[in-house]
């Protein structure tokens, strides 16, 4: 966790308000700069990059508006490995240190994590850090596929990619002997290496423009007040000692995820205390993702407002115990690693729904990712990933959105898109009726979407769905979701598996429901008549659950 | 060319009117109050009113442009008609699905807007068209007649709209569905999809479709009304409509399109900044809107505000992307930021000063208006740091009250904060500029445009006060204040020249393209892009064609738009074409991935109106010289507070006169902070055009204005320099 604060620096409110977002703007400029420069798909469509301003000291003072909860203080660890292996003292301007060390990093390979310090003279006046996903890593590609880290590709330690300006040839000819894409994925590390350098510009500039030496008196401004608002909502939880513990589809069977989670004078500790021990699939996940989640978490129902930095994480903090699912160790695989990573959130959700009652989220039904390879019908490779996201859990007084996912967050391949880029036919694609948690507030629809392989060519389906045994809980006294399911020419298929269809076969993809909130009774018998105008849900439903006669 | 152009603009509270005279080259402007229960009227009696005032015949009336904003309206507060929906079965719960994607990941608690056609109203085809054109399965006529014939009967239905899978790649489908249904319910007006915005993407195209089927009906009547208002007074010139993409359209289109005519009033204030850019020789420009509840930014490169075809309407989260209904329809490129005078100020959770985006409104408005507001506005900040006169608001109209604007902004931000009341006043002034200034630089820099390098034209009630000091945080070195700004938008209407665009979505790799395709597939667009320039009458040796093409990467996610250079231009160069525009944006090597054509787009243009550059505002003009009328206390931190700052009357002014800050120049609509080390000319229209002198920078009080806090700040015992609340008497 980060330093204790020194004496506030004398910046006014409406100094520090201006300055403050003159950073955060800093960040999201390079952030703008980034998503249009990347390749990964991954990146310009779901933003799943960031951008971190830290002080010279190391200490995080603005990050991209618009990152992946997966993000949330990561950089200042990173940092702090990275200075680790090149002292602060050693670093000179034009040096640019990467790594894709998923335990230095951001849990999996696939996210490299490129530092530039700041020079002004003599003195490094703050770092930037750049992490974005990279189209491909080699080894066996994105998936859960890896029973140890060495099968997931490749894994470059803290090292320079740049040293005093000059481009380090070998490690670029190593990266690129080693991946699949390897123009796009050089590109993608150039543009990383270009969004550090402006931010670099952009940071010296501001110094200039407002006369200031350095970043430090700002920075203890900036995260003095964001750990003040953060302390102030955390003390309005009531406190206490909360547990939580939730059971999720494992390779093997079962695995149990648990917390325990103190809140007291406006502190809060997780503790994953009982979770689960490692697998040999590629869903392990390092420390720094589990930390990283239950920030997000934690924000969500404290300061979601707030700018991130250092402070507002400062009265934070967890432990997990090593080598369980929630701290994984190498060579654990962790490609996947977002699989169990988000259920950072619905557990500790569930562990708070006492605590912030107004504010907890029921469960979600979570987003399915599958990956699909094989030939177009006009003849070039397919290598693709489809999304369908569940439905959205409810809050207090709050229905859950239809198909809407979370944790995460990801936009869907229009059906017109997807059918001209893969040349399969999606035969419908429909909300399911009553897959929703009932409850006074409504868990969001699940829906069924079928394809079918149209291609005249056999396609390759990898998946890695959840909440097929265990679905969306709902919270006091809401009712749980509808599971997820997947099946092939009717039958079904395994959820976790790689399948193969055949040309004219048909997959169904069942999305689970979102949870509900609050005993059903309670609904507003009028809501309940409009989602059954609607087809939300059916008579039966209504009647069974609500107690309604439509 | 003789004659007169009216250019008519209905705002939420005046109906604007500019007037131009083509002989005389002068323009007379008129404003009258918004008749929200039929809108129609207020456009004819203003008319009536001014060209009564000018003592004008209409027979002299050449046209009249008109811009509105009952579409916007209509489908914001849901008053359009009962609509139904076709749709290819197996697909009727797109519009409840979205895009699955969620536009704040740490709100838990976000909404999205209901769909403009509800899920009952939603009847399936059976039907099935496949990406590449080719019919899976024709749409069972009889079955759909019954449907639609349900929906009439049980519903209501006025309106339908046609939405089918893959029918901008055919709309073959999509076209049997329209004749069975026109002949069969003549009454009910029909939009299909191919027709309204033929682009992929089924969702976005569908509610484009919805609401443009929604809003048909009520704005076929909204145009009738006007017609016949100007008939029945005589006039027998030609009526447009304005359209969101700066360029108008003819009254059977605008009916038959409506979706083109939302938010076509910013697009004619942006419209206006290009024009006054190309008068001044200033090609790249930012447009800056600021009235009472929002502010608004448009970039112009090399003259042409750029655009775009994506739109929001009905956000439920006003300023938060994602959060609306998407329209796909040609637009200019707007920013909206929630800073308007009736934000309001207050501390937030990280004790600093929050401006908007919610608003005082109109009611009760400002503290200062004395109308029972008590929230601390931008308007109140405005009027205690002496920017704006208590006495000449809205050019005396309005008397604001000084006393309760200290009131509100003492209690609800400087005492929660420990500021001092000017500091806090001017935070709050200095907040709004900051948020503006970063709407701009996120803006610019997600579309690789370069603002430092630019001149801004600022406009609206609140613009011309926060202009200089927005230009200062983005190191803009000149800002123009044009004349009559009060009503830009008005003007703008006559700027923009009869034109119409097409988007065709046809994804093609460039490997697989050969000349004849590549010519054949533009010419189809262009067809339909000229057709209703053609139908009004205009000569094809008039009509200015631009040809555009959206490309990509192969696998990359975000296309890019190249503009073809030449009618004849060729396959062989795309590839040439695409890495220049390319490298343009990113500086950055591309690479050899297979590159695909994925939109079509063609642009018809009659010649641009004449407007011009040099024309005279008739009526308001004493042409005195230029002599403060007189001056005031106004804060100004760069100077170390308070001054006494001479006030001039715009209108009083003359071409060549300066000014140099600090100094305030009022108009009716507005006034100009002319800041420490600005200086202002009129240029021989009448425009302001202020120069920012470099090396002054606008924040630098930021840094050191802790220091008026000595007393009461964070941290309070640092040393500072002279004090700040010196009143320097005589200005400079």
């Amino acid at each position: 966790m980060s330093r204790p604060l020194a004496s506030p620096a004398p910046l006014d409110a409406v100094s520090v308000g201006i300055l403050w977002d003159r950073l955060v703007t800093i960040a999201d400029e390079i952030v703008s700069a980034l998503v249009r420069t990347s390749f990964s798909t991954i990146v310009s469509e779901s933003y799943d990059l960031t951008v971190a301003v830290l002080d010279g000291d190391g200490e995080l003072m603005a990050q991209g508006t618009y990152s992946l909860p997966v993000f949330m203080g990561t950089a200042p660890e990173t940092l702090r490995h990275m200075l680790e292996r090149f002292p602060a003292e050693t670093l000179r301007p034009g040096d640019v240190v990467i790594t894709n060390d998923p335990w230095h990093g951001t849990g999996h390979m696939f996210d490299v994590n490129v530092m530039r310090p700041v020079f002004r003279g003599e003195h490094i006046v703050a770092y930037v850090i750049s992490i974005t996903h990279l189209p491909d890593v080699g080894g066996l590609g994105f998936g859960a596929a890896g029973a140890e880290i060495y099968h997931e590709g490749l894994r470059l330690p803290i090292c320079k990619l740049f040293e005093a300006g000059r481009r380090n040839d070998l490690l670029v000819e190593i990266v690129r002997t080693n991946v699949r894409a390897p123009d796009e994925v050089i590109g993608d590390l150039m543009a990383n290496v270009t969004a550090t350098a402006m931010g670099e510009r952009m940071l010296l500039d501001f110094l200039s423009e407002h006369a200031l030496p350095d970043f430090r008196g700002l920075s203890t401004e900036i995260r003095t007040r964001s750990e003040r608002a953060m302390r102030e909502r955390l003390d309005a939880m009531r406190p206490g000692t909360y547990r939580n513990r939730v059971d999720i589809e494992g390779p093997d069977g079962a695995i149990a995820l648990a917390v325990r989670i103190e809140v007291s004078e406006g502190r809060l500790h997780a503790d994953f205390g009982g979770t689960g021990a490692c697998v040999r699939r590629g869903i392990n996940v390092p420390f720094c993702y589990t930390r990283a989640m239950t920030l997000y978490t934690v924000k969500c129902l404290t300061v979601p407002e707030l700018p991130n930095n250092g402070g507002m994480s400062a009265p934070i903090s967890a432990v997990a115990p090593p080598g369980c699912l929630l701290n994984a160790e190498p060579p654990s695989p962790t490609g996947a690693r977002h699989m169990i990573g988000h259920y950072v959130a619905p557990l500790v959700f569930g562990a708070l729904a006492e605590a912030a009652p107004d504010r907890v989220q029921a469960d979600c039904g979570m987003m399915n990712l599958l990956t699909v390879q094989g030939r177009h019908r006009n003849g070039r490779a397919i290598s693709t990933i489809y999304f369908a996201a569940g439905g959205f859990g409810a809050l207090r007084g709050h229905d859950g959105a239809e198909t809407l996912p979370g944790p995460s967050n990801m936009a869907v391949v229009p059906v017109e898109v997807w059918e001209t880029l893969t040349g399969t036919t999606i035969e419908h694609k429909r909300l399911l009726a009553d897959s929703g948690g009932a409850g006074a507030a409504r868990g969001g629809l699940g829906q069924e979407v079928v394809i079918r392989n149209d291609t005249g060519h056999p396609l390759t389906v990898l998946c890695m769905a959840n909440r097929t045994e265990f679905v969306a809980q709902g919270l006091a006294g809401g009712r749980a979701g509808t599971p997820r399911e997947h099946r092939i020419n009717g039958r079904p298929v395994d959820p976790r598996g790689r399948l193969e269809l055949a040309p004219g076969d048909r997959i169904a993809l069942i999305e689970a429901g979102g949870g509900g909130y609050g005993d059903p009774r309670d609904r507003d018998p009028e809501r309940v008549r409009r989602d059954v105008a609607n087809g939300f849900v059916s008579p039966d439903a209504a009647r069974r659950e609500y107690g309604l006669e439509p | 060319m003789n004659g007169y152009r009216l250019g008519v603009d209905i705002g939420g509270t005046f109906t604007d009117f500019a007037l131009f005279d083509e002989e005389g080259r002068s323009l007379h402007i008129h404003k009258c109050l918004t008749t929200p229960e039929d809108p129609s009227r207020a456009v004819i009696e203003g008319a009536v009113a001014l060209l009564e005032r000018e003592s004008m015949n209409i027979d002299d009336l050449r046209e009249v442009v008109h811009g509105t904003t009952l579409v916007t309206n209509a489908v914001i507060e849901r008053k359009g008609a009962r609509t139904g929906m076709l749709i290819t079965e197996g697909f009727r719960d797109i519009p409840d699905m979205r895009e699955e994607k969620r536009y704040d990941v740490f709100d838990l608690r976000i909404t999205f807007p209901e769909p403009i056609v509800p899920r009952a109203r939603r009847r399936e085809v059976s039907e099935r068209m496949r990406f590449d054109g080719t019919a899976e399965r024709s749409p069972d006529l009889e079955a759909a007649r019954v449907a639609v014939q349900e929906m009439v009967r049980e519903e209501g239905i006025e309106a339908l709209a046609i939405c089918l899978l893959h029918a901008y790649s055919n709309p073959a489908h999509e076209e049997a569905l329209r004749r069975m249904v026109e002949a069969s319910f003549p009454e009910l007006f029909v939009s299909s999809s191919a027709e309204v915005f033929p682009g992929w993407r089924e969702f976005e195209r569908f509610t484009t479709t919805c609401i443009n089927a929604y809003a048909g009906p009520m704005f076929g009547r909204y145009l009738e009304r006007i017609e016949h208002g100007l008939a029945a007074l005589g006039f027998r010139g030609r009526l447009y409509v304005m359209s969101a993409s700066g360029g108008t359209l003819t009254p059977p289109l605008a009916r038959r399109l409506p979706v083109r005519v939302i938010e076509s009033g910013p697009a004619a204030g942006a419209r206006m900044s290009a024009v006054h850019g190309r008068a001044l020789d200033l090609p790249n420009l930012l447009s800056f809107d600021m009235g009472g509840t929002t502010a608004k930014g448009a970039l112009v490169r090399e003259g042409a505000a750029m655009k775009v075809y994506a739109l929001e309407v009905a956000r439920t989260h006003e300023f938060k992307a994602g959060s609306g209904l998407p329209v796909r329809t040609p637009v200019i490129d707007m920013i909206e930021i929630g800073a308007g005078g009736g934000s309001i100020a207050e501390p937030d959770a990280r004790g600093t000063i929050r401006v908007g985006p919610k608003s005082a409104g109109a009611s009760p408005g400002p503290a200062c208006y004395g109308q029972g507001g008590t929230q601390a506005t931008l308007s109140d900040a405005n009027l205690v740091l002496g920017y704006l006169d208590p006495d000449y608001f809205l050019g005396g109209d309005m008397r604001l009250d000084r006393s309760r604007a200290e009131e509100a902004i003492a209690e609800r931000v400087a005492k929660p904060l420990g500021l001092g009341l000017e500091r806090a006043a001017f935070g709050i002034h200095d907040m709004a500029s900051e948020d503006v200034a970063r709407a701009f630089r996120i803006h610019a820099s997600e579309r690789g445009f370069d603002y430092r390098a630019s001149s801004m034209v600022a406009f609206g009630g609140s613009g011309p006060v926060h202009a200089t000091r927005v230009a200062r945080k983005l190191g803009i070195p000149r800002v123009i204040f044009p004349v009559a700004a009060g009503v830009m938008s008005a003007i703008g209407l006559l700027a923009s020249p009869l034109a119409f665009e097409v988007a065709l979505t046809r994804e093609r790799f460039v490997d697989d393209l050969d000349d004849a395709q590549f010519a054949a597939t533009f010419a189809e667009v262009e067809r339909d892009a000229k057709a209703p320039l053609l139908a009004a009458g205009l000569h094809p040796s008039g009509i200015t064609v631009v040809r555009r093409l959206d490309m990509h990467y192969h696998g990359q996610g975000h296309e890019i738009e190249v503009a073809l250079p030449e009618p004849a231009f060729g396959v062989d160069g795309l590839a040439h074409l695409f890495r220049r525009r390319y490298e343009d944006l990113y500086a950055f090597a591309p690479l050899d991935a297979p590159l695909v054509v994925n939109t079509w787009k063609v642009e018809a243009r009659a010649p641009d109106p004449g407007i011009g550059a040099h024309y005279s505002v008739g009526g308001r003009w004493s042409g005195a010289a230029a002599a403060p009328k007189g001056a005031r206390r106004a804060w100004f931190p760069d100077l170390g507070g308070w001054v006494a700052t001479p006030v001039y009357d715009r209108y009083a002014l003359a071409a060549g006169n300066a000014v140099a800050g600090p100094a305030l120049i009022e108009e009716r609509e507005s006034t100009v902070v002319v800041g420490p080390g600005d200086r202002v000319e009129v240029d021989s229209n009448g425009n302001l055009v202020a120069d920012l002198e470099a090396g002054v920078h606008p924040a630098r009080d930021a840094d050191c204005a802790g220091d008026d806090r000595r007393s009461s700040g964070p941290g309070g015992d640092r040393a500072g320099d002279s004090s700040h609340e010196d009143i320097r008497e005589g200005g400079p």
